[in-house]
């Protein structure tokens, strides 16, 4: 204890003016600053391509932030947890004030803003999204933008040029008769199975519409009317199995989402249908097999040719979200840098707005990561064959639910598997089907 | 002896305070259990019958009563009929292979050698990691790709490297897999239940039969598994409850597939509900374990009383 004549202070008065302190720094000082500071809360996946996630948190976020006076939390989750964290943010009536999902989150609509907004201030400046980005987030039922687009992934072929070239297709197959046939050809010389899954994950789920499309079939029409039980869905099913039978193993029943990328990286697998995560992470970790896979566009079914996109992001703002405008504002401007944004992702993402982007065709046509550089050039006439999840109609709640629990995937798989002839398995997922979008219509 | 009425009324307040005394302590004791069991168990399943005959979704804003039409809807999906069935596949199978395993590991960890007390906490350690964990591993075990088990078969020329058993792309092969794994998962558990069953057996009952010339089968089966009855029923009772209830395994390891071969209710409510954003449907899904489960646990509980009693 002091002795000098000063009277010391004591423990307790030292722990009440502590105390005082710090309720004076609660109630008062930091009041201000949060009245200055406001905050907006993102919640995203971790993107595929780690520099993407360092340009978006560490340089746009910042960026935005200091611009607006805003602190720019944002938080990244796992793919899988996607849809669980929005049902419980829902649910709770509290989250984040940008949440992005990457399909189409169409039964959120009635818990979202209308994004109409955004889409005039964007075209203002950008024009017109793609066509793709439009069914992806609006509903022409209730003339409501769901939810706002900036982006989609590409979902081509990746084949093993070495393998294919020696059964007669050093372009790789450009339709599915070619895969079926080039692809028994190196399975029974080299050993080498096609990689299209028939499992009950998402990889499966883009692979088996783009077969289904490509013949002219399709889970429903342009308004929205089950048709799933028709010919050319037969006609795509009696393929798939012999594409199985003839090319294919046991081992595609099997899979989650990484598996064909693992499978084709590893040099088991002679052509997948994938994004460009399967040739970057070649570039990165196996630069000899990057050589190796090349990449085609949709391939080419007896009508179209035509794939889904790989994933849509699809960025919503709930209607309690505590800053919708400043969420507003993040999303037009993140628009303005989204040229910047593709670079970050290494071509993975691709825009909804062209105009963004305009020497896109030239960037992917010189990559100096791609072997050879114009590796990705194929990608230039993208939206000639990628379309959404639900054409040739939008993408609803019920294409949506449809999606999730894998009623395509499961139709080809059993007759594949010879569980059902391919007659009977499309009358069974018409059923479900109509099940399903009975359910929905009155939601 | 004749008690007279003034006595009755000077004795019934001292005894009510006596008990309310007691019945105090008692629910100051007994109301955080029950606090839990309503707000963690009791208020979601009364939410999950609301929305079952309900027309939630997971975007939806109101609330409108449907009757049993999600209950309808659910039963003509062959989805679920699948689910159903390979729910009680998933937990008789696996169940029979716990309780025997756990009676043979009990058994055999009753005995004193040298490391038992790391052998038990090795045969514990299934159940004590967290079972994403487990899952995950095994998961791995059984790739299509980098499977161990087929490289170690591959290697003893039991199995063609090239086209090796699909573990769990089979529906059979899937369905054995998950049940497996499951089992590896719960043996622990029950074999610590039966293993404090063993240690109650007085010690005298097994060598007084041994003196009669009891064998170790007729003693096991006439003396030791008739005393240990009802706590095989209650490791039974826990089991069958934690398997029906489990979704972990099926979703790690299958999601379900190969074409919802190896679906269980929980796994096909969550695909519904939370996935799928059919909430009310996902619940309709969920709410046929309760009956379910109520049954067995009624049953289960009758079988361990009776046995007690006996």
């Amino acid at each position: 204890m002091a002795s000098d004549g000063r009277r010391g202070l004591t423990r307790r008065e030292i722990l009440k003016a502590a105390g005082v302190g710090a309720l004076a720094a609660a109630a008062g000082a930091p009041r201000r600053a949060r009245a200055q500071q406001k905050t907006l809360k993102i919640v995203q996946w971790s993107h595929f391509v780690p520099g993407y996630d360092k340009w978006f948190d560490g340089v746009f976020c910042k960026q935005w932030g200091a611009k607006h006076g805003t602190q720019v939390v944002v938080d990244h989750i796992a793919i899988g947890e996607i849809n669980a964290r929005a049902a419980a943010e829902v649910s709770a009536q509290r989250g984040h004030d940008l949440f992005m999902f990457l399909s189409p989150p169409a039964a959120y609509e009635k818990q979202v803003i209308d994004h109409t907004e955004i889409y005039q201030s964007v075209e203002k400046k950008w024009g017109k999204p793609i066509d793709l980005g439009h069914k992806s987030t609006f509903n022409p039922k209730t003339k409501k933008y769901f939810a706002f687009s900036d982006s989609y992934v590409p979902d081509p072929g990746n084949y093993r040029q070495d393998l294919w070239s020696q059964v007669g297709f050093p372009k790789g197959p450009d339709t599915w008769d070619d895969l079926r046939k080039g692809g028994k050809a190196i399975k029974d010389k080299f050993g080498n199975p096609v990689g299209i899954g028939l499992s009950q994950e998402l990889d499966t789920n883009m692979a088996v519409r783009a077969v289904m499309w490509s013949f002219g079939a399709s889970e429903q029409d342009a308004e929205g009317r089950v048709v799933i039980n028709s010919p050319q869905t037969i006609e795509a099913l009696k393929y798939m199995r012999a594409l199985y039978k003839e090319a294919e193993t046991g081992e595609i029943f099997t899979w989650d989402p990484s598996s064909n990328n693992r499978g084709i990286l590893a040099g088991k697998l002679s052509f997948v249908a994938n994004a460009i995560s399967v040739t970057r992470t070649a570039e990165k970790e196996n630069p000899e097999m990057s050589k190796k896979i090349q990449i085609v566009p949709a391939l080419k079914g007896p009508v179209r040719r035509m794939a889904a996109e790989h994933v849509m992001d699809c960025y919503a703002i709930w209607r309690f979200a505590e800053n919708p405008e400043g969420a507003k504002q993040f999303l037009v401007d993140y628009i303005d840098a989204f040229a910047e944004a593709f670079k970050a992702s290494e071509f993975y993402n691709f825009p909804c707005f062209p105009k963004t982007v305009p020497d896109l065709k030239q960037q992917i046509a010189n990559d100096p990561k791609g072997s050879p550089p114009d590796k990705y050039a194929v990608l230039g006439n993208v939206l000639e064959w990628a379309t959404n999840v639900g054409y040739p109609g939008y993408a609803t709640a019920a294409v949506d639910e449809a999606f999730n629990t894998f009623v395509l995937p499961t139709m080809f798989a059993k007759v594949a598997r010879d569980e059902l002839s391919p007659e009977d398995s499309a009358k069974a997922a018409e059923k479900e089907l109509k099940r399903i979008w009975d359910k929905w219509k009155t939601a | 002896m004749a008690v007279t009425g003034a006595a009755l009324e000077r004795e019934a307040p001292r005894r009510r305070r006596r008990v309310s005394g007691a019945t105090r302590l008692g629910v100051a004791l007994f109301s955080p259990a029950l606090v839990y069991i309503l707000a963690l168990l009791g208020l979601p399943l009364v939410l999950a019958f609301l929305y079952s005959v309900g027309d939630v979704t997971v975007g939806s804003v109101g609330y409108e009563f449907v009757g049993l039409e999600n209950f309808r809807s659910v039963v003509e999906s062959p989805s679920f009929r699948r689910a159903l069935v390979n729910s009680f596949v998933f937990t008789i199978a696996s169940q029979v292979i716990v309780i025997v395993c756990a009676n043979a590991l009990a058994l055999a960890l009753r005995e004193r050698f040298r490391g038992r007390g790391l052998v038990r906490f090795l045969i514990l350690l299934p159940w004590v990691a967290p079972i994403s964990l487990g899952a995950i591993g095994w998961k791995w075990i059984l790739d299509s790709i980098y499977s161990v088990v087929n490289w170690v078969l591959a290697k003893m020329h039991l199995v063609n490297l090239f086209d090796p058993p699909m573990w769990l792309g089979r529906p059979a092969l899937a369905m054995a897999s998950v049940i497996a794994v499951h089992s590896w998962r719960m043996i622990p558990f029950s074999t610590v239940i039966l293993l404090a069953g063993l240690t109650s057996i007085p010690k005298e009952l097994p060598e007084a039969a041994a003196v009669d010339g009891a064998g170790f089968w007729r003693t096991h089966f006439e003396i030791t598994l008739p005393m240990m009855r009802p706590i095989i029923n209650v490791a039974l009772l826990f089991g069958v409850v934690f398997t029906f209830t489990d979704m972990t395994v099926v979703y790690i390891l299958t999601r379900g597939g190969p074409y919802d071969s190896t679906q269980v209710l929980p796994s096909l409510a969550f695909q519904t509900g939370v996935l799928g954003s059919d909430l009310a449907e996902g619940a309709a899904i969920s709410m046929f374990l309760v009956p379910i489960l109520v049954a067995v646990a009624a049953l289960m509980l009758r079988v361990a009383h009776r046995a007690e009693v006996v």
